[in-house]
């Protein structure tokens, strides 16, 4: 054989031609209750994905156990209800956590779950260091995109560097933390705002964990090593795939410069990636299948940014949840591209690209001035507390929408070329969507009543006290955490334990003096609307914008809040988790005109009779309007409650859909 | 009556004693009403049927809170709320609260209410926000007839708007005390205390003092600059200064024990009379003003004794102002 060395293909040490590995396919499940869970994880596994990525739901993640009366609605809606250890071992039968790689979307409470995997693990005699995978526990990006925070940002990071701490000594594959600015895309972020804020609180994190000091320099190195990232990829594929690149050379500078890391392989910039989901449409949703391939491109084209695990989202996910036919046909596409392409066999095919090269510089620039910024300002942390990065995302979320609205933005199918023939896909007997059986969350239930029944009250109580007082003195309260744990402590009794030392945080919302860039006939016609108004009430219409529930996705409602503004509307808006109790008590109390509500989690049912309910209470007859991700099949139902109109993600016209609020809101009988 | 304000069910007497009994949609229905144009004619039948109601209705104390954008003035109230809801059990409280509108559009986002949570269903506190709706001097133009009317239902009213500098000393016409919000100071902003302002407010509050040194420093930086102005002015008392922090909850329950204990009420026929000045002059301009000071001049007095009106009292507000307009149109119409 001639040893003739091709630069082309990539070879191992005897130059026989050898790919690389695939990264870990995942997809992101979880919903009902544990025992489904369960069964799904079991069937996706044997399909032939890699890890688990679990999906909690909304109770869970904002520190509710699930018979608190505002986790009722939520219940098993957009992943899966983990009360207690019970729910543990529910949730992994018959899975070996030791050869799995799991990854928790999970942040507030990320600390109560790990947990309750190490208590598992030694439940079940599994060593700790053979535990592997990953708590996303970034509390930024809650409080900038998510809103499933619960304490406020200085207590956050002190239990996120507990975390490192026990986790660096005690489960070293664990990544005890992952930076992730996949919402922060999903929140409008540009790609210098994603570059920027996510490496800005990888050095607010490794800052507060140089400050403790509590590892030697060595231990130091391996920790910053643990750190992960957890990527958005959008369908500029090309400035996507830069925007990777862009971060891994930064990752690598900041951990040279900064921290002075000499280890190589301790520099290298990990990450995971789920792909965008705001893109994808209701309209013509098959179009999202393209997007989505598209879209993993950017992220596993070039050998130097190809990521090390990969979950795509399904085609149907701007309709409802995915069935799992939906997911199937996702991770169907992972095991096309990375078993059938020759997409492994090269080394890096952009290498020496002029165009490549330059557009990562250019981002790097801006990213690194943006980066210094927020440092001068004090730090992530500062920037979130005074508003500063939220604001920043909210105009950029103003600009794009702005776009798409003046069809500067083309999206296929939304804006242009919207006629088409209905999708074939849709039209099975369960009209394409997954619905969870209301009834589901009766077993949950069942289970938390049982474990609370069973177990030592005293040594519940007992572990409880002993990690409130371990959190006043600021001792390290993971030891404690698994200690509740074992005691059979639910996910609420854990969360409120903090709660009472802590508190709870209430940050910006990030609308005020915001603006969007619309000035078309349009605008026009809807200020013409509510000046009449004006001129007929003698005063401007008013508009409470509610985003009731656990669910802290608050763009829409942000959105709605500043094109009401833009219409020439009082808009009160109060940010994210109120109660409908609280909702209608600021409408009554404003005398608003009209109440739109924001739900994405798939809880409107429950939530517009709450609503309902109270506005009763007041004899309170004011107009209330929905938008959210709401199937066709629900409206009907909606209307009769009361509902007097739905949006949902095909309305992005944001002034036709002030135009429809104003116009219901005009034909009022006048009470004032 | 004003029939339109009700359901067709409900009488405008029923919707008074309900508002008066701290029914929270019936207030805020005759809120929305007093912030109405053209409203005189509301407003004459509603305070007379207050009157008629209950004669010897209550008169709440009304607090202004004003100060920079950032000082936390919202986190403040909101934990003065909490206080409150437990120190002072049977009492009741109404916060007004202003937010600046949009130049183009008119519209505005209020947000303030964030900062205030109740336990539901509570009627002991009332939060109203207000647009701006562009007027100088941090003030809507109908807050001071809703102040008056809150007054009537709430033990305390509470004021609360944004502004920096001189614009905000309106707020303090309309109010019993007010009160100047600060962050801790730095020391450029000694000249900004000297502008002017700090004549005004009848208390100080320096928030944010989570940090012990910084909140002394400032306090004695701002102690002795007020006792410059004392200089100045030599008999009046030193107001005031609280130190407060909403993070380390310091601080606030002496402001909340202040308030709560605050002796007295400014004169109200000189409050009315303010404010019936600053509508004259947004109304009728320096016009309004020059007959104004006529009429209260001797040579005025005169030849009002010979209108069958009578002089100005400066007791009831819409009889003043009913009055005054009638003497404008004589005025142009001889």
């Amino acid at each position: 054989m001639s040893a003739e060395k091709k630069e082309y293909l990539l070879v191992d040490e005897n130059g026989q031609g050898k790919p690389d590995k695939p990264w870990i396919f995942r997809t992101y499940a979880g919903h009902t209750n544990a025992k489904a869970s369960n069964e799904l994880y079991r069937k996706n596994l044997s399909k032939g994905q890699t890890g688990l990525s679990i999906a909690f739901d909304l109770p869970t993640q904002c520190g509710y156990s699930s018979d608190h009366e505002v986790s009722r609605p939520e219940i098993g809606k957009v992943g899966v209800p983990i009360n207690s250890l019970e729910d543990f071992r529910i949730l992994f039968d018959q899975i070996p956590i030791e050869e799995m790689n799991t990854s928790m979307t999970i942040n507030g409470t990320s600390m109560w779950l790990l947990s309750l995997y190490v208590a598992l693990a030694e439940e079940r005699g599994v060593p700790l260091e053979k535990l592997n995978g990953t708590t996303q526990n970034d509390l930024i990006k809650e409080y900038l995109a998510r809103g499933t925070y619960i304490y406020p940002p200085k207590d956050s990071m002190k239990i996120i560097v507990d975390m490192y701490e026990y986790c660096l000594h005690n489960i070293p594959k664990w990544n005890p933390s992952n930076i992730c600015s996949y919402h922060l895309q999903e929140a409008g972020a540009t790609p210098v705002q994603e570059l920027s804020f996510a490496l800005a609180t990888a050095i607010a994190v490794l800052d507060a964990i140089r400050e403790r000091n509590c590892f030697t320099a060595e231990e130091f190195e391996q920790c910053v090593g643990r750190i992960s990232f957890f990527v958005n990829a959008g369908i500029r594929f090309v400035e996507e795939m830069c925007k990777m690149r862009a971060f891994t050379e930064m990752w690598e500078e900041i951990t040279k410069e900064r921290y002075g890391v000499k280890t190589a392989k301790y520099r290298v910039f990990r990450y995971g990636v789920q792909v965008n989901s705001l893109g994808l449409t209701e309209e013509q949703p098959e179009n999202n299948a393209w997007r989505i391939l598209i879209e993993s491109l950017g992220v596993t084209l070039s050998r130097n940014a190809r990521c090390r695990a990969l979950q795509l989202p399904a085609w149907n996910e701007a309709l409802s949840l995915p069935r799992p036919w939906d997911q199937q046909w996702s991770l169907r596409l992972q095991q096309v591209l990375a078993y059938e392409t020759d997409l492994l066999e090269y080394p890096d095919i952009f290498e020496g690209s002029k165009v490549i090269e330059s557009k990562v510089k250019a981002l790097k620039e801006e990213a690194k001035l943006e980066i210094q910024k927020i440092i001068d300002m004090g730090g992530a942390l500062v920037a979130i507390e005074n508003g500063y990065m939220k604001s920043q995302l909210v105009k950029s979320q103003t600009e794009r929408l702005s776009k798409i609205n003046s069809n500067e933005l083309v999206i296929v199918g939304k804006n242009k070329w919207t006629d088409g023939i209905k999708s074939p896909l849709m039209t099975d007997s369960d009209g394409g969507i997954f619905k969870v059986d209301p009834k589901s969350a009766e077993q949950t239930l069942g289970v938390l009543a049982e474990v609370k029944g069973r177990r030592n009250a005293e040594v519940a109580k007992k572990s409880l006290e002993e990690l409130k007082q371990a959190a006043k003195d600021g001792k390290n309260l993971m030891p404690y955490s698994i200690a509740c744990a074992k005691a059979l402590v639910t996910t609420g009794e854990w969360a409120d334990a903090l709660r009472e030392i802590y508190g709870e945080y209430n940050p910006p919302t990030g609308v005020d003096g915001q603006k969007l860039f619309l000035s078309d006939d349009k605008v026009s016609t809807v200020r013409g609307k509510v000046e009449a108004f004006t001129k007929a009430r003698g005063h401007r219409p008013k508009i409470v914008v509610g985003k009731p529930g656990l669910d802290g996705h608050s763009n829409g409602a942000e959105m709605i809040a500043v094109s009401a503004k833009h219409s020439g509307f009082d808009v009160i808006y109060s940010g994210i988790r109120l109660s409908p109790e609280e909702i209608v008590q600021s409408a009554v109390e404003e005398n608003a005109n009209v109440i739109g509500l924001s739900i994405l989690s798939g809880s409107h049912k429950e939530i517009a009779k709450q609503l309902f309910d109270e506005l009763a209470h007041y004899k309170a007859n004011i107009p209330v309007v929905i938008g959210g991700i709401i199937p066709e099949s629900d409206f009907e139902e909606l209307k009769k409650m009361g509902i007097r109109e739905i949006f949902t993600p095909k309305d992005y016209d944001l002034m036709s859909i002030m135009n429809k609020i104003i116009d219901i809101i005009s034909v009022e009988p006048v009470l004032v | 009556m004003p029939k339109s304000l009700t359901d067709s069910t409900e009488t405008f007497s029923q919707l008074v004693s309900e508002a008066l009994l701290g029914e929270k949609f019936p207030i805020a229905k005759i809120i929305s009403k007093i912030e109405t144009e053209n409203n005189l004619g509301f407003r004459e039948s509603l305070f007379k049927e207050i009157q008629s109601q209950k004669p010897n209705v209550k008169e709440g104390l009304t607090i202004g809170i004003t100060g920079t954008p950032g000082a936390g003035k919202s986190s403040l109230l909101g934990e003065l709320c909490r206080l409150f809801l437990s120190f002072a059990p049977d009492k009741k409280m109404a916060i007004v609260a202003i937010d600046p509108s949009s130049n183009v559009s008119g519209g505005s986002i209020l947000g303030d209410r964030t900062r205030v949570t109740l336990p539901r269903r509570d009627t002991r506190i009332y939060f109203r926000s207000q647009p701006s709706q562009l007027e100088l001097g941090g003030l809507n133009p109908y807050t001071y007839h809703v102040l008056r009317f809150l007054r009537k239902i709430f033990d305390y009213v509470f004021i609360e708007t944004v502004g920096i500098g001189q614009n905000e000393i309106s707020v303090s016409l309309v109010s019993d005390i007010s009160f100047l919000v600060m962050q801790p100071l730095g020391g450029d902003q000694v000249q900004f205390m000297k502008s002017g302002i700090m004549e005004v407010p009848e208390a100080f509050i320096i928030n944010k003092c989570d940090e012990e040194s910084l909140a002394n420093s400032s306090y004695y930086m701002l102690q002795s600059t007020l006792e410059f102005i004392k200089d100045i002015l030599p008999d009046q008392s030193l107001p005031p200064i609280f130190k407060t922090s909403v993070v380390k909850k310091k601080g606030i329950e002496d402001l909340l024990s202040y308030i709560l204990n605050y002796p007295t009420r400014k004169d109200k026929n000189v409050e009315t009379k303010t404010q019936l000045m600053s509508w004259i002059r947004s109304e009728y301009g320096r016009f309004g003003i020059k007959i104004w000071e006529d009429l209260e001049s001797n040579s005025w007095n005169q030849a009002v004794r010979l209108n069958p009106l009578g002089g100005i009292q400066k007791l009831n507000y819409e009889e003043e102002e009913t009055k005054f307009v009638s003497l404008i149109q004589k005025k142009l119409l001889p």
